[in-house]
């Protein structure tokens, strides 16, 4: 076999570890990743070797530290085919990546002007399209998308000659399907919209190239890809990172201060007020060498195998309504008709398994699809068949138990 | 709610739990012992928020002698509500509101399920029968 799950398993410290006498399955992964040993090093690595605050003083722990945080800049540029390092802008994650977006923007809205988002968004790529559309009299519009990723017949109308941002998701964090990305950017581009692309729920399993999405901007958080907590990304193309005002200001991000007016800096630390959140930055590039380092295409071969193999075995049981596609996905999403799926989490976590009950963030979603939550098991590189299948066992054991007699 | 399990029942029950997954068990066998509302009792004003599975919940009685109907779509919580009516059912007001049900719940093996994360509104629930 090409790819072997069990041997990466090894670089993931705290996966060495059982819940309740269980083998611990964490299948969590849509909502964070573990970190593997290259991550967990690099992070201690800087705070033991040469940690100081970067850009200022000239010494020489500061300069070892500088030249590793634009490193890791030049990094994430990389595994994200940016065209300029100072194209990539540090936030804590793809929700302030958003926020800065939409904050940024806001000085270009008119009244009536439109936000079209899709109907399979995250709260995090809707409520601040909402609130900018508050703020500014914009109409916020939703072009909706079947539960399969596909368009609704008469998608055109949604976009107009008032459409000035256009944002959607790559792939859906509560169902797991990807959208027609591609048709929907270069429908937008047609009406001189301003676009931006979710990433969070991809980056971890697809190679991403921005350049090839010709997107205004793309985002995601370091903490779904194996990297750390509270650093994610704002890729911007320079004239849309141009036009963004400042969502944050104070150090860093300056030039010149007088009491009468602020010079700002350049690029990328314009958008970068106060200091940067170092370590995450190092850790997420260490992440991104993780990646680098595996066979992507086996690694999205296996996770999609697991997803498939639940699905295909709860298929056939019957009485579980699924609601994430057969193929090409790398997590499984469901319900069953008159048990909570909170019950069927707590069932799940007594014996070891890991997953998500709820909403997603994604309470429109769930409307949708007519279910107030679903049970979602989501995969990463990491996991093995055995987890799948324990998975599968305990559900449907949790099934039975909670069954109405 | 003559069929409802003494307090030492629940004890018994709950406090033979060796595991997370008996304590489970033991919730789903408990959660059998509630009458549930009808649809008109379910009304918004009666819904405690903050959690994750709808919890509805009747004050009935006077402040000498209090007694409670609850009901929620999930079975684990009917469980637990079980285990709380059975605590405090029939008691004053005043002594449900003097009563240290966190720690009670705490010895009953459901401190898993007094944390105030999102997936849990058990504290909601306590607030409510103790205001």
């Amino acid at each position: 076999m090409a790819f072997d799950s069990y041997t990466l398993r090894n670089q993931f410290p705290i996966l060495q570890q059982t819940a309740y006498d269980y083998p611990l399955a964490y299948l969590d992964n849509a909502a964070t990743t573990q970190k593997p040993l290259l991550v967990l090093d690099a992070i201690q690595d800087y705070y033991r070797s040469f940690n100081a605050n970067v850009h200022r003083g000239a010494h020489f722990l500061s300069d070892r530290a500088t030249n590793h945080f634009e490193q890791a800049r030049e990094r994430v540029a990389n595994f994200i085919n940016a065209p300029e390092n100072s194209h990539v802008i540090w936030s804590k994650g793809t929700t302030e990546a958003i926020n800065m977006v939409a904050y940024g923007l806001e000085h270009l809205l008119e009244k009536d002007d439109e936000i079209l988002i899709t109907s399979l968004e995250h709260h995090a790529n809707l409520v601040p399209w909402q609130q900018l559309a508050f703020r500014t009299g914009a109409r916020l519009r939703v072009l909706p998308l079947t539960s399969n990723g596909e368009w609704e017949p008469e998608y055109q109308k949604y976009f107009t000659d008032r459409t000035r941002i256009f944002a959607a998701t790559q792939v859906s964090n509560a169902i797991g399907v990807r959208t027609p990305l591609q048709t929907m950017i270069n429908e937008a581009k047609q009406y001189n919209a301003f676009t931006l692309v979710d990433g969070a729920q991809a980056v971890a399993h697809y190679p991403v190239d921005v350049q090839a999405i010709d997107c205004d901007f793309y985002v995601f958080s370091g903490h779904k890809m194996y990297g750390p907590t509270g650093i994610g990304v704002l890729y911007g193309k320079s004239q849309a990172l141009d036009v963004l005002l400042p969502y944050q200001t104070g150090g860093e991000m300056v030039r010149h201060v007088a009491y009468q007016a602020t010079e700002f800096n350049i690029l990328p630390y314009r958008l970068e007020a106060g200091t940067p959140h170092i370590d995450g930055a190092i850790g997420l590039a260490a992440a991104c060498e993780f990646l680098a380092q595996q066979d992507r295409v086996a690694l999205l071969d296996w996770e999609q195998k697991l997803a498939n193999h639940v699905y295909t075995r709860l298929r056939k049981e019957g009485g579980i309504e699924i609601y994430s596609p057969e193929h090409e996905t790398t997590l499984v999403s469901l319900s069953v008709p008159n048990i909570h799926t909170i019950d069927l989490n707590a069932y799940l976590d007594s014996k070891g398994v890991a997953v998500r009950a709820g909403s997603h963030c994604a309470h429109p979603l769930m409307a949708q699809l007519g279910v107030s939550g679903t049970l979602r098991a989501s995969f990463a590189c990491y996991n093995t068949l055995e987890e799948a299948d324990q998975f599968c066992d305990v559900l449907l054991e949790a099934i039975e138990i909670l069954a109405d007699e | 709610m003559n069929d409802f399990p003494s307090p030492h029942t629940v004890k018994q029950q709950l406090q033979a739990c060796r595991s997370k997954e008996e304590t489970f068990k033991a919730l789903v066998a408990l959660s059998k012992r509630l009458p549930r509302l009808s649809d008109e009792e379910k009304t918004d004003e009666n819904q405690v928020k903050g959690c994750e599975s709808a919890v509805w919940l009747i004050v009935e009685g006077s402040a000498e002698q209090r007694y409670f109907k609850a009901d929620s779509d999930a079975k684990l919580m009917r469980g637990v509500l079980v285990a709380i009516i059975s605590l405090i059912t029939g008691k004053t007001q005043q002594a449900i509101q003097e009563m240290d049900l966190k720690t009670e719940l705490a010895e009953l093996n459901l401190s898993s399920y007094l944390t105030s994360s999102r997936t849990n509104g058990v504290l909601s629930i306590l607030a409510r029968l103790q205001a």
